[in-house]
């Protein structure tokens, strides 16, 4: 399947000097395409510019969707396989731009290069919005020279956009149905267009052919309305915001005993103190360490009750890693660290970076007042 | 790294949900979304002798302008228009006042006016363009037997059209210019 593909685009490579992709396929022969079962994907690897890549493939879904029920060749796995394999080729000969590069990097992390390329399409998207709404650029991108005149025709009259699952009045007018819907309600029940009377029975009813039409048409502005009203059918906006709490709090514990360890390996490391120091130093950092691993203790107990708040099972594992820390304890570790905070202030030295020594500082000092209060609301807890 | 773990790795929904995301923090309701549709169709394809745009910030408060076309005794004069939109709107039409004074049957002293399609003839697939366009037809055709604001004016109108004509450019002059 590959092989047969692949030859395809090569002939059509000047898309890769900057050009639009969708100016080169048809929207009829890309849903030839699918319907012949191949990957529109596959198809335009060689021109693929990267910040199309998202849309494509929300296209390519939607089409599946609708044309075959169990496509046996869309299946995701196999597509980004396809997608892979042939992409290093391209990139070798063709020399895109330099996000393609940097996309190519990143590549071995999964997620990052996809954000990324969520993030390229909206800057698209952003750029494109006003001269898409000017409809002079439109035309240009699916390819139909009539673009404008469909998209005039096929907007509903009430809202000015493309029409979302339009309904068709007896006298042969169409508008959203929710449009048509609420003016029967505010306005009477006859047509926006024409003032004939509309019974509502028969209004309620898609178009299924102009559906399916300006699906094909218009895959973007669908997409967009479907995804807004999803949006406002779930309120997701308070979602989002937790997670993005949880995995800071996650990445900060990782990263502070990270930087918390390298620098007790630095301070081992100097030669400049005497021994007696470099002793006490030596048994201080074994200190350390364990206080190190009893607050990853800490941290890794903060992930659990993120993920279940159960408040028995959180206390009873906190005391378990931790072995039943006294109050004394407690003051003491913060003493500690305090002190060790102020050794290094004074032994500041030029190997050093300042900015870790700080950064480390303040990592301690954070992770300090939180195990005292993690500990203290647990004790209240009781 | 993050939004892909809320979604389930799915690269296709993810990109939908931060799409929708944009969309939401950029667009305010249905009606917002309707009227900044209609400002741009207007800059794109503005209406002869008309234009309009919003005041300030607030989108829901135009100020427009119509000229005075020519054959009629209102050549010339440039009349300010406000126009408020309803929260409802296209369902409920925007109210529009005159600012300038005019010689006019369909339009009171206080700026008032009276066309059918602002009124019980209200559709929601009107647009401002097509109000605008209703406006300035009546500078050409005024509309002196369907209930007219001023009854002395429409009269005039009827009985004495050079009376009126003179009468209006005299308005024209004072006000509109």
């Amino acid at each position: 399947m590959v092989s047969v593909e692949e030859p395809k685009p090569s002939p059509k490579n000047p898309v890769a000097n900057g050009q639009n992709v969708d100016g080169v396929f048809s929207p009829r022969f890309k849903s030839m395409a699918a319907l012949a079962g191949w990957d529109e994907e596959a198809l335009l690897l060689a021109s693929l510019v990267v910040e199309d890549t998202p849309e494509r493939e929300t296209k390519n879904k939607k089409r599946s969707d609708l044309l075959f029920k169990t496509p046996p060749s869309n299946s995701r796995r196999k597509r980004r396989a396809q997608r892979k394999s042939p992409i290093s080729i391209p990139v070798a000969v063709l020399d895109l731009d330099e996000e393609e590069t940097t996309r190519k990097g990143t590549e071995s992390e999964k997620k990052n290069p996809e954000m990324k390329n969520v993030v390229n399409d909206e800057k698209k998207k952003g750029a494109n919005e006003s001269p898409e709404q000017n409809s002079s650029v439109s035309c240009s991108s699916s390819g139909l020279p009539c673009m404008d005149k469909l998209r005039e025709e096929l907007s509903c009259a009430i809202c000015l956009e493309i029409c979302f699952e339009p309904s068709t009045t007896p006298c042969g007018h169409s508008f959203c149905k929710k449009c048509l819907r609420s003016a029967a309600d505010k306005c009477g029940k006859k047509c926006p267009k024409c003032r004939q009377l509309i019974s509502n029975g028969r209004s309620c009813t898609v178009n299924t052919v102009l559906w399916n039409t300006i699906q094909l048409l218009f895959p973007h502005e669908v997409e967009a309305r479907k995804a807004a009203g999803a949006l406002n059918s779930r309120e997701a906006g308070c979602k989002i915001p937790e997670t993005a709490f949880y995995n800071n709090l996650r990445n900060e514990s990782t990263r502070a005993s990270g930087v918390s360890s390298r620098d007790t390996s630095s301070r081992r490391r100097r030669g400049t103190v005497s021994h007696v120091e470099n002793a006490a130093l030596a048994i201080r950092s074994q200190r350390g360490d364990e206080d190190q691993s009893q607050e990853r203790g800490v941290y890794n107990n903060v992930r659990i009750r993120s993920s279940q708040p159960g408040v028995s099972s959180r206390d009873t594992r906190v005391r378990a890693r931790r072995g039943m820390l006294s109050q004394d304890e407690d003051a003491a570790l913060a003493l500690r660290l305090q002190r060790e905070e102020f050794m290094d202030a004074f032994r500041e030295t030029s190997e050093q970076s300042s900015s870790s020594l700080s950064l480390a500082r303040a990592n301690l000092r954070a992770m300090a007042s939180r195990a005292i209060n993690l500990r203290i609301r647990g004790r209240t807890n009781m | 790294m993050m939004i892909s773990g809320g979604v389930g790795g799915n690269s296709a929904s993810s990109s939908l949900s931060s799409k929708a995301l944009t969309a939401s923090t950029t667009s305010l309701s249905a009606s917002g979304k309707r009227i900044q549709r209609e400002m741009s169709e207007l800059n794109m394809d503005p209406p002869p002798d008309c234009s309009a745009g919003p005041k300030g910030d607030n989108l829901y408060h135009w100020v427009a302008t119509i000229i005075g076309p020519q054959g009629t005794p209102y050549e010339g004069g440039i009349y300010f228009l406000d126009i408020t939109f309803p929260s409802d709107y296209p369902f409920k039409p925007p109210k529009v006042v005159f600012k300038t004074r005019i010689y006019h049957c369909n339009v009171d002293t206080a700026g008032n006016l009276i066309i059918d399609i602002l009124n019980d003839s209200w559709s929601p697939a009107l647009t401002i363009t097509k109000v605008l366009l209703a406006i300035r037809s009546i500078f050409t055709n005024p509309n002196p037997s369907d209930k007219p604001l001023i009854p002395g004016i429409a009269r005039l109108y009827l009985a004495d059209r050079e009376k009126y004509d003179e009468l209006a450019a005299e308005w024209t002059r004072r006000f509109a210019k």
